[in-house]
């Protein structure tokens, strides 16, 4: 009897591990994944900044750079792919939608146009802050006809990190360059997300920037 | 705060000082509850307004006697919501357009007692009363870009329900109840992570 009874007590015992165990196995599997439930344009996000001193309906006319400046684990390099050439044709496309005339670097644009791919494929993350500082490694002030001067962010765009690929728009205030003795970056709009470097989807991404940005036009 | 480390005080030592009086009488139960959870208030306004179908509950209860038990209450509740694309402000000059999703997920470990009124019937309906610890994991994406806190607050709750036992003698049963529960959260601006609960499982006779 004592014997039937220690393996009655057994048999409780067991049946609540199972359940102590399986219960909280059962739910926390059950877990939804934020990521997993997101399509791939869901996965994107798109920000934008700029300098509320300026006003954009001062500029007219623009010039973008003829490569994308691809920046790698802090290293750029400038090439032409598709991919590129294809933001590059959707900026415009936005620009001139906007109401911005496209001039060649030579006809004294009032706004420079940069796109910029960004990859980080080291252990480490490359912050905005590195980003900005190296600025004119990435873009040499020459290109744009004003070899002695530098760069400047007048807004704190720190926010984010990069682990992996972006696509980066900045325009450069160079209508006010010579009396400033320095380009500001008045604009930049920055794309993340799952397969963001693709012709395919150039123009919407780009749309998207210049759709939250409507301040932008002349 | 003082009033909540008093309740607790009280409920601990209620359930300390009843457990030598009835020894005797010892019953070791185990409810296992599948758990449907309601976010209310700031949780609701704020966070995540769905329903919550992904959670259970838990008690491992001591009956003192025919009408009182207490015990340890555990649970595990999974809270998801996305919101559609939209902009947001990051600041002055600053937007961003996302799809935000806000993920909670909320560990209760609670002490708790259950006081039943009708102890000689059938149906045996009860209240109870809790109080202890809420692990709080949160999680805030921006499209997949996300962050995560890990956080341990307070948890209150006060319940109604009903146990059933299987036949007119068994002393497991069935067991269909709610409890609505208080759970302060003050963090990045959010209020608390209130809840209605209900619950339905099974409670089993251990001892």
């Amino acid at each position: 009897m004592k014997n039937k009874e220690k393996r009655k007590v057994m048999k409780r015992i067991l049946l609540m591990l199972i359940g102590l165990t399986a219960f909280p196995i059962i739910f926390t599997s059950c877990t939804k994944d934020p990521v997993n439930n997101l399509t791939t344009d869901e996965s994107r996000i798109y920000i934008t900044d700029h300098d509320s001193s300026v006003n954009f309906t001062n500029y007219k006319t623009y010039s973008i750079s003829d490569s994308v400046a691809t920046i790698e684990d802090g290293k750029s390099s400038h090439d032409i792919t598709d991919a590129g050439s294809a933001y590059i044709e959707a900026v415009k496309k936005y620009m001139d939608q906007a109401g911005y005339q496209l001039v060649s670097r030579e006809d004294n644009p009032d706004l420079g146009v940069d796109v910029n791919h960004i990859i980080n494929t080291s252990t480490g993350v490359i912050s905005y802050g590195d980003y900005w500082s190296d600025y004119d490694g990435y873009w040499d002030p020459y290109y744009w006809g004003y070899p002695d001067y530098g760069y400047y962010i007048p807004y704190a765009y720190s926010v984010y990190q990069v682990k992996e690929g972006a696509v980066s728009i900045d325009l450069l205030d160079l209508k006010n360059a010579s009396a400033d003795h320095k380009i500001n970056v008045v604009w930049t709009g920055l794309i993340r997300g799952s397969g963001v470097y693709n012709a395919t989807v150039a123009d919407s991404q780009v749309k998207a920037l210049f759709d939250q940005s409507a301040y932008l036009k002349h | 705060m003082k009033n909540i480390k008093i309740f607790i005080a009280g409920l601990s030592l209620m359930i300390c000082f009843a457990l030598p009086a009835n020894a005797q009488n010892t019953q070791l139960k185990l409810d296992l509850n599948y758990n449907y959870s309601f976010p209310l208030s700031g949780f609701k306004n704020d966070l995540i307004s769905n329903g919550s179908p992904r959670g259970f509950m838990g008690d491992l209860m001591y009956s003192f006697n025919n009408k009182l038990s207490g015990g340890l209450s555990f649970g595990f509740q999974d809270y998801y919501q996305k919101y559609p694309r939209t902009l947001y402000n990051l600041s002055k000059t600053q937007q961003i357009s996302a799809v935000l999703t806000n993920s909670v997920q909320a560990t209760p470990l609670l002490l708790k007692a259950k006081y039943f009124p009708q102890s000689n019937s059938f149906l045996k309906p009860y209240v109870s009363v809790g109080a202890g610890a809420n692990i709080i994991d949160f999680k805030q994406y921006y499209g997949e870009f996300g962050s995560s806190k890990t956080n341990v607050g307070f948890r209150a709750e006060a319940g109604v329900g009903v146990k059933i036992p299987f036949t007119k003698t068994s002393t497991s049963g069935i067991n269909i109840g709610a409890t609505y529960d208080y759970a302060p959260y003050k963090k990045n601006g959010y209020h608390d992570l209130n809840s209605v609960n209900v619950q339905a499982g099974v409670v089993l006779q251990l001892k």
